[in-house]
């Protein structure tokens, strides 16, 4: 496969160092040296120049790659090259990274043509609120105008066995306005019948309503009767993203952030998040806010340094479990000797993500488990198909699984006595391999 | 400054056509017409004067916004004064008298130093409701509305009229249209009020209510003036044209961006998300409900009575209106110091009433907790928020500053009035005093003691009546763009 990947930072570097083996490399940057090294390393073509320049790209051979990797450290250069791949490439897939979440929103809403956008603030807020234990619901797709989401759950492996969790499906209680699309376990994807039973360290795909996602999501945090008392330092880009992701999922959140106005900023920005204006080191601070008191505090400073004496201080005053963003890909090591429970590099973060994407051949489709293929299919039912007039629960059971339907302008979570109308826009989540049936029967 | 008296000569001007209206009606019920004819001509001409004199410049910055819109303030009622001079009236002879009841009656206030206003022809009686109309909405909105060619930005002008403490939600792009659209919800709001109650009056429902009833209690109900034809005020007619007229009054005192929305643009959201809407509520429902206890406890009057005495009143009052169903003065000492409290209470921002405004008691309260939970947690930034959206630290501080105004004035007003009555031996006590400077100040009307519901303002002197004037001027301009002409820094280049 041929990858053109626009921008040679860490991002760049780490998906260059993953993908060269198996693939040529074109790799822009304007600046020569990190070029130099690269090109030094690794077996790659590099060529210098502004990767948001139509020239640039076509001297780069866009028209003929497959993949075009848009990750320079700033969103518009990216998201403009983005938009010019899909013009001078119409068949190479395009997968930008944006730092700003509304970006990632407004591509979720399909108002962005390109392939993937991954936001490096959101991927490092999952990996932390991942590492925390809370229950990370990623949201992966959005159906309907926001009507319809399909979400993907970690159920926490230390979780208590209770009505949902632990139960047979057909038993199990589970929100209304939602369906239970596939359960992994263990790298294997099993099909969620009557019978399969969600347990603890699986992770879930669910298709349903807004509401039943934070209905799932309360439910998978294990009725947790306290909230997780979280402590973010910095209210930097990344601070704001890890708060939001953890306020999200029912932590209860303070933020310490050392300049004024930007602590105004976060506050006018996250009003259920706390936020404190100061350095958050001094002694009498710790003591009066009973910081120490913190079930984990997370450290998303703009330097190392600060992160790693503040993550040090913080964990002798009693917080159990620190969690740091690294800026320097060799600060992780040195973290982890002093004694920071976990140190986490968004770029690394970032470019995995990337790389996941890029190792599979079709970008829509889910790749959460290595070896499983799925597609979502949203499909308007034709007047003589098949499955019309036949109520759900008297449809053959095979791979796929219809989560909703569109009717109108309502979305329909079918129950077994539901059945198809011609001019239904059904969302489908099918294994690749029995997509061509559904379509076939519909 | 001289753009400025400018663009207050062409108001001026304009207002001339206003009286045109009263010498209609002069004609129609065979009263003499002259002395609106005169007025306006009057008018127009020291409008046109204005004008010619300063060459027609108009270029209005920020600054002189203020002296435009104090200076029309105070022109505006001394011409609108006129009628009552050249119409021979007697109670209103004394010029100081003519010119607080046309301030009463611009700035919407409804306080009069008539004793008795049905001694007054129709014509004259029609031409001080219709005051309080103009003035209800603003005299500057009307005219950014209707006057062809007004180029000023006219955004700083509109806010100064239509009062409340924070940054003007526009309708439409420009202000322009922003107010033409204020104004014709005002005049829809006005029509139906006299279309209600006019059909109470045929239908047989209340004899006392004919059309020139009707039209004249629309125009000083939807403007929250509080003026009446009568000198029972609402009293005169029965209880259903007094639950109407409160249905009225309360609407009136919503702020009118969000009824545009409501009634126009279909938008109910805006209003029931509203924090100020809710609140404008509660504390009318609060004043109903602490007045009937009051009253039901002493067994003032009968069960309805009590119930549609005691919410009249509170909506009265609260709103800033001025009207009444009952002698108040005549109720407890606690439910006269209830409405004395409901005075500074308010409408709503952005509606036609008047004095300190529910919105900035609300942020009242949330800088008061604010500042509470800051004392246990120092560094915590807590931005205050109404109905969702983050509220500017200037506009709070804005608001801190207009109470505290809002109280030193009214306490200089309550002491000047007390000085000048020592002097005059008129018998106004302490209470009375103080609430004559808040029903002045917030542009309520009637007060306490002799200045009650059915009574005047006449006992007080002529320079008590000054000092209340002075009051509503500054009340009906939320104090600030006077005080800003006061400051040196304000003249210098």
């Amino acid at each position: 496969m041929r990858i053109l990947v626009i921008g040679a930072g860490q991002v760049g570097t780490t998906i260059v160092e993953a993908l060269h083996a198996d693939h040529s490399l074109v790799v822009v940057d304007t600046d020569p040296d990190r070029l130099g090294v690269l090109a030094y390393r690794y077996d790659i073509m590099t060529l210098e120049g502004n990767g948001a320049s139509r020239r640039v790209l076509r001297e780069a051979g866009i028209v003929d790659c497959d993949l075009v990797i848009a990750c320079t450290s700033r969103d518009e250069v990216n998201i403009v090259c983005g938009i010019l791949a899909e013009k001078l490439a119409p068949k190479a897939r395009t997968i930008v990274r944006t730092r700003n979440v509304e970006y990632l929103e407004v591509w979720l809403e399909r108002q962005l043509d390109v392939d993937f956008v991954v936001s490096s603030e959101l991927e490092t807020a999952n990996a932390i609120a991942r590492v925390i234990g809370l229950p990370a619901a990623r949201q992966t797709e959005v159906f309907a105008e926001g009507q319809v989401l399909m979400v993907e759950f970690d159920v926490a492996p230390g979780m208590s066995v209770g009505e949902t969790v632990g139960r047979e499906l057909r038993e199990a209680v589970i929100p209304p306005d939602s369906k239970v699309a596939s359960i992994i376990r263990g790298g294997r994807v099993l099909v969620p019948r009557g019978d399969a039973s969600i347990q603890p360290g699986d992770r879930v795909i669910v298709i349903c309503s807004p509401d039943a996602a934070r209905a799932w999501g309360h439910i998978l945090s294990g009725g947790r009767s306290r909230a997780a008392d979280v402590v973010v330092f910095g209210g930097g880009a990344t601070g704001v993203a890890v708060a939001g992701v953890l306020l999200e999922q029912g932590a209860r959140v303070r933020l310490v952030e050392s300049d004024a106005d930007r602590a105004r900023v976060v506050a006018e920005e996250l009003p259920g998040v706390r936020v404190f204006h100061a350095t958050g080191l001094e002694a009498d601070f710790i003591e009066r806010e009973r910081i120490g008191g913190a079930e984990a505090a997370i450290f998303t400073m703009r330097s190392d340094e600060r992160n790693l004496y503040a993550a040090t201080l913080l964990k002798l005053r009693g917080v159990r479990f620190t969690i740091a963003i690294v800026d320097d890909p060799a600060s992780v090591e040195v973290f982890e000797r002093a004694g920071v429970d976990v140190a986490v590099n968004p770029r690394i973060v970032t470019a995995e993500e990337i790389v996941r994407f890029a190792h599979d051949p079709r970008i829509r489709q889910l790749s959460m488990v290595e070896g499983d293929r799925f597609e979502i299919l949203d499909i308007v039912v034709r007047a003589d198909s098949e499955l019309l007039g036949k109520p759900f629960r008297d449809l053959p059971m095979t791979g796929s699984l219809i989560g909703a339907i569109i009717r109108g302008e309502q979305a329909i979570f079918p129950h077994g006595e539901d059945m198809l109308q011609p001019g239904d826009r059904a969302i489908i989540f099918t294994e690749s391999a029995r997509m061509h049936q559904v379509e076939r029967v519909l | 400054m001289a753009g400025a008296l400018g663009l207050v000569g062409r108001f001026v001007r304009y207002l001339g056509l206003a009286f045109l209206v009263p010498a209609a009606v002069a004609l129609g019920y065979g009263e003499p017409a002259w002395p609106f004819l005169a007025s306006g001509a009057i008018t127009v001409a020291a409008g046109w004067l204005l004008v010619a004199t300063t060459g027609g410049r108009q270029r209005i910055g920020v600054r002189e916004g203020f002296l435009v819109i104090s200076l029309t303030w105070l022109l505006v009622p001394a011409f609108g004064s006129l009628p009552y001079h050249f119409a021979n009236e007697a109670q209103l002879a004394n010029p100081i008298d003519a010119y607080f009841e046309a301030v009463s009656g611009f700035t919407a206030t409804g306080a009069t130093v008539l004793v008795d206003v049905e001694a007054l022809d129709r014509s004259l009686l029609l031409w001080r409701q219709l005051s309080q109309w103009l003035g209800g909405m603003g005299i500057v909105v009307l005219a950014i509305a209707v006057l062809p060619k007004l180029r000023v930005g006219g955004r700083q002008l509109l806010q100064s009229e239509l009062a409340g403490p924070t940054e003007l939600e526009r309708l439409a792009v420009t202000i322009r249209e922003t107010a033409r659209r204020l104004w014709v919800l005002y005049v829809a709001l006005t029509v139906a009020m006299a279309l209600v109650l006019a059909a109470i009056g045929w239908s047989g429902l209340d004899e006392g209510m004919g059309v020139f009833d009707a039209i004249s209690h629309a125009f000083t109900g939807i403007s929250i003036g509080g003026f009446s034809t009568r000198n029972d005020s609402l009293a005169a007619f029965g209880p259903a044209v007094q639950w109407a007229v409160a249905a009225f009054l309360v609407v009136a005192g919503v702020n009118f961006l969000r009824l545009y929305r409501l009634f126009v643009q279909r938008q109910p959201r805006a209003l029931t998300r509203d924090e100020e809407f809710r609140f404008y509520l509660g504390f009318l429902a609060l004043g109903s409900v602490l007045l009937v206890v009051e009253m039901v406890g002493n067994g003032l009057v009968g069960a309805e009575g009590a119930v549609r005495h005691a919410v009249f009143q509170a909506i009265s009052i609260m709103t800033t209106t001025g009207y009444s169903s009952a002698d108040y003065t005549e109720w407890t000492a606690l439910a006269e110091m209830t409405l004395l409290l409901l005075m500074f209470v308010g409408a709503s921002a952005g509606s036609t009433g008047g004095a300190i405004k529910v919105v900035r008691h609300l942020l009242m309260a949330k800088i008061v907790y604010r500042e509470i939970r800051q004392t246990v947690h120092r560094e915590l930034v807590l931005p205050i928020r109404l109905s969702g959206s983050v509220v500017d630290e200037r506009a709070l501080r804005s608001v801190i500053a207009f109470v505290a105004l809002y109280l030193i004035i009214l306490a200089l007003g309550a002491v000047g009035l007390l000085i000048d009555a020592n002097r005059y031996d008129v018998e106004v006590g302490a209470f009375a005093a103080i609430g004559a400077a808040a029903a002045c100040l917030g542009n309520v009307g009637p007060a306490f003691g002799f200045a009650g519901p059915f009574g005047s303002y006449e006992p007080f002197s002529d320079l008590s009546t000054g000092i209340l004037t002075g009051l509503m001027w500054l009340g009906r301009l939320e104090i600030v763009p006077v005080v800003v002409l006061l400051t040196r820094s304000y003249w210098r280049p």
